[in-house]
């Protein structure tokens, strides 16, 4: 593809730069409209003047606002907590994955960060510590193995959180004494006081209460257990099956994956009408399995009686996995279609068996192909209202839907501006997630045959 | 030590035959190369051996024990792809190391026998680079060093030269055989090129219709070809083959007569000659027809003319000059024909 062939006339350059701005604009404006409201009191956030929206004049007289100088400081630490990870991470994992010294320092890191989410927070339950400490464990032990796989996949994801959740708590901590040590050393100088004045009002009371007073941190982690729960069922049984399909010659396999469409057409309420019976029932209907003679004894050491599913995130995980299983199916048979068959046979006479060939080197190769069919799977579970709504008794909701609890006959401006507060804590992680994969997702977006 | 033999292997899918009771004896450190039109059974041959297909029946032995039902891994063979078939998401040396690491080999003497493998196929230059950042010559010599790094006792090479351009083409043959030379490893190789199939082998096994046609050495299929589809696929331009009648040593076809052919032969038959064994004469000849056209090959013009049934080639020096629908007379001598039946093909001996 030369130059030449590729350059447009100038007046479609006009055009196309011209709607691609109109474009972003009309896109990016809602979200950045809602980010502003949600930090200012009521009275500036529903304000006539757009101007007084964005300034927020009430909110910096009542509650005070921030500084340019705030502004500057605030955006340099974020784009270099941005930053650190591409430069240093790799080097910091593979440290940490051989030296046995930086392994004991990343373990007493992880155990003092533990050690205040439990108490800082008074997250209830030693199960939480309990499931922590075990994945720390295997993290520990994983490692032992291969020497040259730069830390392992279990090693990068562990210690891309423990990375999250530091510059988190530093965030949390550290920025809001910093900034306004800051600001009153800046104001002594002249001049410079200026920038350290209060510019645009600004409080994060709406986004307090909304996360601790009306619990939505609950909502929070109901998400997170959701989302992980169908994004690791959806990308297991995926890519298994996915690859089965794509390496198989025969008609079941067809007809598998004309089947698998016509469960995508399905529309979700008739999906949720069928599963609701069951659910609901799902007490009576699983006691034999508890009255059974060996393995009811086994089952009752988890809980003496069955559980009723209703209301719990395990079958809203069900049905949203049955949900989008025929669309990772779909997809990621596609994506194993595109790496050269040659590849699994190269490595079965190389001494894999099939499932190691899978493993060692469909897999690798494959990476892009699982990160973009796991983010739109993700997105499934994170945006779904309907499926949510419907099977998830209040104290184990999700945040799309837990919306709605902010509108009801008595609301408040108070009450609409946490909303946006909410509605903008739902978008934040998503922005976050689209970041830190974009490479990946760009890549397996656009991968074709995959060249050995 | 790696012997193998194939005995009554058979390749079905469904109703279609994609190789025919097969025989083969492979001795060790023999070059076996398996020539043949494409479909006609050849990769399915060696992806048997590699274990890669299923034998619908008969027996596959390496080294004198049955491997039908062992995994490829299990057969300790290494193999070579067409399209390479390297790891693109690792390095030069990576690739070469998969095999030793795959097998748990002892990780410390990795370093020694990956710089063995790289030295042989001169690849120094280029270990740290990715396959998709070489050229696909270099391609080919990864897949080759991944192959021997292992030092695996039998060696299969799927078509290895086929997706090179033809000047590669010709210094990669002479490295692969020096490679075989060096490592006297037994190897099957697979190609449809019969320039490949003369140079390399110390045995040629020709294939058609997923049946063998011919086993011998490359003089022997090239001096005395089993039969007609052997005579027609081997040597650059391929035997001229016409159809006639003989009677008393003497054949006669369409603008045909050749005399003193010693046999006792009678009816129609095949008769087959090499180009480069018969001449052009201005005078009179053995056939006399016209021009059909003229190819200068260099050292030599192949002159094209019809006669008995079919297109004859016949060399003529590189001075010949003629234009097409010229008359001429090519001679081509008894003791330089071979015969063939006229229905089933076989050569029959005088």
């Amino acid at each position: 593809m030369s130059d030449t062939t590729m350059r447009q006339p100038f007046g479609l350059r006009i055009a196309s730069v011209s709607f691609l701005i109109f474009w972003s604009f009309l896109a990016l404006f809602p979200l950045l409209w809602i980010f502003t409201m949600s930090f200012k009191l009521p009275l500036d956030a529903f304000s006539e003047s757009a101007l007084d929206v964005i300034t927020g004049p009430i909110t910096r007289e009542r509650r005070g606002g921030i500084s340019i100088l705030d502004i500057c400081i605030a955006g340099a630490i974020f784009y270099a907590i941005l930053k650190v990870p591409g430069l240093f991470g790799r080097r910091a994992v593979r440290f940490f994955a051989r030296k046995r010294a930086g392994l004991a320092v990343l373990g007493v890191a992880y155990a003092a960060w533990l050690y205040v989410l439990v108490t800082g927070f008074g997250v209830t339950g030693p199960s939480v510590l309990g499931a922590l400490f075990g994945g720390l464990l295997v993290w520990l032990f994983g490692f032992s193995g291969e020497d040259d796989d730069e830390g392992g996949l279990l090693g990068t994801l562990l210690a891309a959180v423990f990375y999250v959740l530091a510059a988190g708590a530093g965030l949390w901590f550290v920025l809001p004494p910093l900034l306004s040590a800051v600001d009153s050393a800046a104001l002594q100088i002249p001049l410079v006081d200026y920038l350290a004045h209060p510019l645009i009002g600004a409080t994060t009371e709406h986004y307090m209460s909304v996360w601790f007073d009306r619990g939505f941190y609950r909502n929070f982690l109901n998400t997170m257990l959701v989302t992980a729960g169908v994004t690791t069922v959806s990308l297991t049984v995926g890519t298994l099956a996915g690859y089965g399909l794509a390496r198989s010659t025969s008609t079941v396999a067809f007809w598998l994956l004309i089947l698998a469409l016509v469960f995508r057409a399905l529309p979700h309420s008739v999906l949720v009408t069928g599963y609701l019976p069951p659910f609901i029932a799902s007490r009576d209907i699983l006691q034999p399995l508890w009255d059974a003679p060996i393995i009811g004894s086994f089952l009752g050491l988890f809980t003496a009686t069955p559980p009723t599913l209703y209301g719990q995130p395990v079958a809203v995980i069900a049905v949203l996995v049955s949900i989008n299983q025929p669309f990772t199916i779909w997809m990621l048979r596609s994506f194993f279609q595109s790496i050269p068959k040659e590849l699994d046979e190269a490595a079965r006479v190389d001494g894999c068996s099939d499932m190691e060939a899978f493993r060692r080197v469909i897999m690798p190769v494959m990476w892009p192909g699982v990160v973009t069919t796991g983010l739109f799977s993700f997105l499934l579970a994170y945006n779904d209202y309907l499926i949510c709504s419907l099977l998830l008794n209040s104290q184990n909701q999700t945040m799309v839907p837990s919306i709605t609890q902010f509108f009801n006959s008595e609301t408040t401006t108070t009450d609409q501006v946490q909303a946006v507060a909410a509605a903008v804590s739902i978008t934040a992680p998503l922005f976050l997630l689209v970041m830190a994969f974009q490479k990946q997702i760009v890549s397996g977006l656009t991968a074709g045959a995959v060249k050995g | 030590m790696a012997t193998i033999t194939l005995r009554g292997v058979t390749k079905r899918w469904g109703q279609f035959i994609g190789v025919k009771s097969l025989d083969l004896e492979i001795a060790d450190r023999e070059f076996l190369v398996l020539l043949g039109p494409s479909g006609c059974g050849k990769t399915t041959t060696m992806r048997m051996v590699a274990g890669l297909e299923t034998a619908s029946e008969g027996d596959i032995l390496i080294g004198g024990k049955r491997v039908n039902d062992l995994e490829p891994k299990d057969r300790d063979v290494a193999m070579v792809f067409q399209s390479y078939g390297l790891y693109p998401n690792l390095t030069v040396w990576e690739n070469i190391r998969f095999p030793l690491k795959v097998r748990k080999v002892d990780p410390s003497t990795h370093t020694e026998r990956v710089q063995r493998a790289v030295d042989m196929v001169e690849l120094n230059d280029f270990v740290h680079r990715k396959p998709a950042e070489l050229s696909g010559g270099q391609r080919q010599r990864v897949a080759l060093a991944r192959a021997i790094v292992r030092e695996p006792t039998v060696f299969l090479m799927d078509e290895p030269l086929s997706n090179l351009d033809a000047k590669l083409r010709v210094s990669t043959r002479a490295q692969i055989k020096n490679l075989q030379h060096r490592l006297a490893t037994t190897t099957i190789y697979v190609t449809h090129d019969q320039i490949e199939a003369m140079t390399l082998a110390d045995r040629v096994v020709v294939m058609n219709a997923g049946a063998v046609q011919q086993v011998g050495t490359p003089i022997e299929i090239y001096d005395r070809p089993a039969n007609t589809f052997v005579a027609g696929f081997i040597g650059s331009p391929a035997m001229n083959l016409l159809s006639g009648e003989i009677s008393e040593g003497v054949f006669t076809g369409d603008k045909v007569r050749i005399e003193g052919l010693a046999t006792n032969h009678k009816g129609p038959v095949t008769l087959g000659f090499r180009a480069e064994d018969s001449g052009i004469s201005t005078a009179a000849g053995e056939i006399s027809a016209q021009v059909y056209s003229l190819e200068l090959l260099g050292d030599c013009t192949i002159v094209t003319m019809h006669a008995g049934g079919a297109l004859l080639s016949v060399k003529a020096p590189k001075e010949f000059r003629a234009v097409i629908g010229d008359p001429v007379h090519a001679t081509v001598s008894a003791a330089i024909c071979h015969l063939f039946d006229a229905t089933t093909g076989e050569r029959i001996e005088p």
